[in-house]
Parts: C-alpha cells; structure tokens; sequence
C-alpha cells in the first residue's frame, strides 16, 4: 500500500521546534467497565428425564462440575475405570483354563498376547494341533457349536463365559437341537467360529468372546452366530449380541435370545443381513426386557472424602 | 506534545452488495454501472476524503457521496455519526470490500488531523498526497497522479497558514475553501512537485502552531 510522508514531515517539524518530549504523552487512562452485576449464572433446572436417562447408562452423562472442570471423584473413578479396561485387555487365558472347566482347548494360530493385538488375520485360524484335536474330539454334524473364547477380554471370558453356554446349551437342549463338544478357543478373533463350525459340520456356530473392553466394562462378553459356517463368511453372514454381562444382559436373559436367533437362522436356513428378525421383535424384545430396566450402577471404584460424598 | 497524531475513529462500515436503484440513484450513483455500495462513517471528515481517494487507486470503484456533518463531530446526530458519511459504488461487491479495506488502512496508518497545540484543541491537517487518485484529481480539478497538499486548520489558522505555505514553496493554489465549511473549519488544496507540497504543508502546521501560541499579535 502506498502511504503518505506525512506523519514522518509532522515528526521531523516537532523535533525542529523543538518540541520533542522523550516521554510518550499522557493518554487519558480508558474507562473500565463495571463488572456484571451478577457473576455465577443462575443453574437451570435439572431435567428429570436426563437424570432417569443417566441412571440407566454408565455412560459419563449427568456427572455435574466443578467450575469448569471435572469432579476430582469423577476424575479418579474415570481413570480407574480405565486401568480396568487396560488390564482387562492385557489378561491372558491361562493356558490350562480350558481344560480345568471341562473344554475342548483350542489355540489360533497366534503365539503371544502382543501377537494377537497385531495380527487379528492369525487369531481367525486353528492352529495344526488344535485343528487335529477339534477332529480327532469334537461331536460332528450338530445343529449348534458354541464356542466359548478370549476375545479381547479374558477377564470376561473367565467371568461369565462358562455360565453363558451352559444357559445357552440349556435353551438349545430344550428345544431339541444338537449342541456340539464344548470348547474354548484362546487368541480368538471372531471369525474362528468359521472354521471350527465348518470342521464340525456344525449348521449353526456361536462364538462367546470378550469384546472389547470400554469404561466401566472390561468383563463385557459378546455372541456372533453365523449359519452353515465356512471359512470365507464375512460379518454381513454374522448377527451379535454385545454386552453380555451382570450390569448389562445377564447370561441367562442372552441365551434365551440367542436361542431366538438360532431357531430364526435354522427355519430361514440363512443369516445375517438376509435373516428377518421382524417375526421375532416382539419374543426378543420380552427376551430383551424393553420395559422399564433397573437403573444401571456404575461401580464405584474409588471413593472420595466423606462416604455418600462420592461425586 | 505538539503535532501528534490525533487518530481518527472509524464508527461504521457497512456494505450493500445490491443496492436498491432509487437508492443508488438518490446517493449518486448509476444504476446502469453501479450494483454495490460501500458506506462508512468516521469521527474526521478530511482524513475520509483522503481514504475515499486511496480507494480509488486501490479498486475498481467510484466515490459517488462524500459529505461533511454540520458543526462536526462535536455535534453528531448520533454515536455513529461522527461528521462525515462516505460512500464507493462499484459493479462487484468484491471491489467494494478491496476498496472498504483500502480507506480502513488509510485511517488508521496514514491520514489523520494533528494536534497544533499541548491539547489537541487546535487542530490541523497538514496532509500531502504524492498522487492523486480519481475522486480527488477530479474534485481538485488535477490530472491523476499529480502531488497534493491537502490543507485544513480552523479559520484563523488556517488562513495565516495557507498564507505562509503558498509563500514557502512553488505550489499552486487548486481550490481554497473560505470559512465556515460544514464542520467551521477553513481548508485549501495546493498542488506542485512532492517536495513543494511537503514544505508547503510543514509550513501551514508550523504557521497554525504558532498562532495558537500567540493568537493576538499587534
Ligand atoms: C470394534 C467394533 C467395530 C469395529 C471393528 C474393527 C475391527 N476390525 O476389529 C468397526 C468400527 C469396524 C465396527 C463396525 C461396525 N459395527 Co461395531 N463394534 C465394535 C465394538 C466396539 C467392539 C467389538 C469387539 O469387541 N469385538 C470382539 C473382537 C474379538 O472381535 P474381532 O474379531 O477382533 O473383530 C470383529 C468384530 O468386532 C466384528 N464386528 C464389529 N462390529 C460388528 C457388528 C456386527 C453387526 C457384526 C456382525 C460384526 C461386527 O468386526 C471385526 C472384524 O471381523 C462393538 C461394541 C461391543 N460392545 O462389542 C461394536 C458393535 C459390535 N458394532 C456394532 C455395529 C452395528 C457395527 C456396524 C454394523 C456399524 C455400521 N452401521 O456400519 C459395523 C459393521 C462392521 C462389520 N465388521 O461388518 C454394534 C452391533 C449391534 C448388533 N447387535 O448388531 C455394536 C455392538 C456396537 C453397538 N452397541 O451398537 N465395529
């Protein structure tokens, strides 16, 4: 831009005249401005439904502040919930766990914990041993194999895993079908029901793992059923079941839907994206309790001054 | 001190990218070459003029309106009065914003009335202009690109002073404005080389000082 000499001409005339003042001249001090008259807002009021919603969720939702911040109780049990989730990823199944509750051990084709996080392709296949172990052992020709599994959560798999297929077992018992050997995979990614399903000749095959833990769940269990398993099915072939476990859908309740779903999957002799579950909304629905659940509580790992004081 | 800065305060700027004709018409402007309007208000009418004549050699635009406030700043019919209303028209509403953009810098880094007393309660405008734009070339009477000083002071001040600036350099006088102008003061534009216009203005803000100091001298 092009500016004008002259306010380098009016400087230049100043100190001509003699009239330079080496102190910058006086500026009238600038008006502060009164303060509001009111400093905090005033709260709005609590909405009731936020607060049932958030006693229904572990969710951090409805966990108020403290200025800006997080509540120091907040912040621990946060951080708590946290290392739960860590360690709950870092467990590994004891090797001998399998054999201790009376199942089938099988192992992927992984060979460490660190293995399994970053290579998922070698927890979807048997390794040698087991493949000739889950031939030499396992009930051929079945309608459903449940297999129990690590996942990414031994922790849940050790939890409730042992009691979520014996209720399932039970409900398929119940209505009839064959259930295959019980087994327990280590290393397991989901994709592992393809193959044991396809080398048991299984019609239907349901993998109980881990999922993966998240705050306030490091013992979470999740069901992925697929019909007429085979190596190459994709998940669009798969249908789920996830947090299954005593603060989200007890085992009992999860096996009574799973066996919906598995009846739902022999009668259309298909699943995943092609299964209609329509005729089944309302059974899975009572299955699901849609009423009214009881609230959800957040387990309080740590505790903060006075007890009752904790948020 | 003397001879300081006394900034202008720009107090509105507002723009209307397609301005309505009777507006445009009513303002000056042509319906048929202009679409856009670029208005803006400040508390110093002179330093506006300038800044309207920077647009014009900074964007394709036409200063259509450029009017001075009776009695100035002191007596503003409101707080974004301030004394002087100016106005650029162009048939794109992006030259408008390059020439809005234009006046802004020149308000506030270049063209401003100095103090010619310890107050600031005389002042002056002893501004020089190295080339003249279209809306002051044309105002002026000059050709574009001719050097201009740009002269206001109150009225005894300034008439001492123009005297003493035609006397101290080979200037010309382009227009003189007598007392009272809308804002009461007195003004003059000279024209000449570079370094005839800037000595004629030191020597206009060097006469205001002097007869704020000594204003009855017999
Ligand atoms: C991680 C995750 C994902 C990741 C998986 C990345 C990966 N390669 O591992 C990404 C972001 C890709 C994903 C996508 C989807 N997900 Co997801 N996902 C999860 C999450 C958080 C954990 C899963 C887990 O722990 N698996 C266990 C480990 C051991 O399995 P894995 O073999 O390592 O990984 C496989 C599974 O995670 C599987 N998977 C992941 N999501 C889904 C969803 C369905 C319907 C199926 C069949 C398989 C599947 O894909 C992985 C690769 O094969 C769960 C939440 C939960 N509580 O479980 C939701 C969850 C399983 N996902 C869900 C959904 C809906 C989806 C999508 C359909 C979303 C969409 N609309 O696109 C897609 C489908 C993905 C697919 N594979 O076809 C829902 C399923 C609800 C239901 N009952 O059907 C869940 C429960 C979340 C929720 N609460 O809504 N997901």
């Amino acid at each position: 831009m092009s500016l004008s000499n002259t306010r380098t001409l009016m400087a230049e005339l100043r100190q001509r005249m003699g009239e330079d003042d080496p102190m910058p001249s006086r500026r009238e001090p600038q008006r502060i401005p009164d303060p509001p008259v009111r400093v905090y807002p005033k709260p709005r009021r609590p909405s009731r439904f936020a607060k049932e919603a958030a006693a229904h969720t572990t969710a951090l939702v409805g966990i108020g502040r403290v200025g800006t911040r997080y509540a120091t109780s907040v912040v621990l049990q946060f951080q708590a919930e946290l290392a739960v989730a860590h360690s709950a990823v870092a467990t590994v199944l004891p090797d001998e766990w399998a054999a201790e509750n009376g199942l089938l051990s099988l192992n992927s084709r992984v060979e460490d914990h660190r293995q399994f996080l970053l290579r998922p392709d070698l927890g979807r296949r048997l390794d040698e041993d087991s493949l000739s172990r889950l031939r030499e052992q396992a009930t051929k020709g079945v309608d459903i194999q449940p297999i129990l599994a690590d996942g990414l959560s031994a922790v849940a798999c050790m939890g409730s895993g042992v009691a979520l297929l014996e209720h399932l077992t039970a409900e398929c018992e119940q209505r009839g079908w064959t259930v295959g050997t019980p087994m327990c995979a280590r290393f397991a990614r989901v994709w592992l029901e393809d193959e044991i399903g396809q080398e048991v000749g299984a019609k239907v095959a349901v993998i109980l793992l881990g999922e993966r833990p998240g705050l306030g769940t490091g013992d979470g269990l999740s069901a992925y059923m697929v019909y007429k398993p085979e190596v190459g099915k994709t998940d669009s072939d798969r249908n789920m079941i996830s947090n299954i476990h005593q603060r989200g859908i007890p085992p009992p309740e999860a096996a009574h839907r799973l066996a919906l779903m598995a009846g739902a999957m022999l009668e259309q002799v298909t699943s995943g994206v092609t299964l209609d579950l329509g005729p089944l909304t309302t059974e899975l629905g009572d299955a699901a309790g849609t009423g009214l659940r009881e609230p959800q509580v957040r387990e309080p790992l740590v505790f903060v001054g006075e007890e009752g004081e904790g948020r | 001190m003397i001879l300081e800065p006394l900034l202008p305060s720009i107090l509105s700027v507002r723009r209307i990218p397609n301005a309505d004709p009777a507006l445009l018409r009513a303002y000056g402007a042509d319906p048929e070459k202009h679409t856009s309007l670029g208005l803006l208000t400040c508390d110093q009418d002179d330093p506006v003029y300038v800044a309207l004549d920077e647009a014009t050699k900074h964007a394709s635009v036409d200063v259509v309106f450029a009017k001075s406030f009776w009695a100035g700043a002191g007596s503003a019919s409101g707080p974004l009065s301030g004394e002087v209303l100016g106005v650029i028209a162009a048939s794109d509403p992006a030259e408008i914003d390059e020439g809005l953009a234009a006046m802004i810098r020149c308000l506030e880094h270049d063209a401003c009335f100095y103090g010619a007393n310890d107050d600031g309660s005389i002042a002056v405008f002893p501004h020089v202009i190295s080339s003249l734009g279209h809306y002051l070339s044309a105002e002026a009477g000059l050709p574009v690109g001719s050097a201009m000083a740009y002269l206001v002071a109150p009225p005894m001040e300034a008439t001492i002073g123009l005297d003493a600036a035609l006397k101290a350099a080979d200037v010309t006088a382009a227009k003189v404005f007598t007392p009272p102008t809308e804002t009461n003061f007195a003004a003059a534009w000279l024209t000449g080389s570079l370094p005839d216009c800037e000595a004629a203005a030191v020597a206009y803000a060097e006469a205001v000082v002097a007869v704020g100091r000594e204003p009855r001298q017999l």
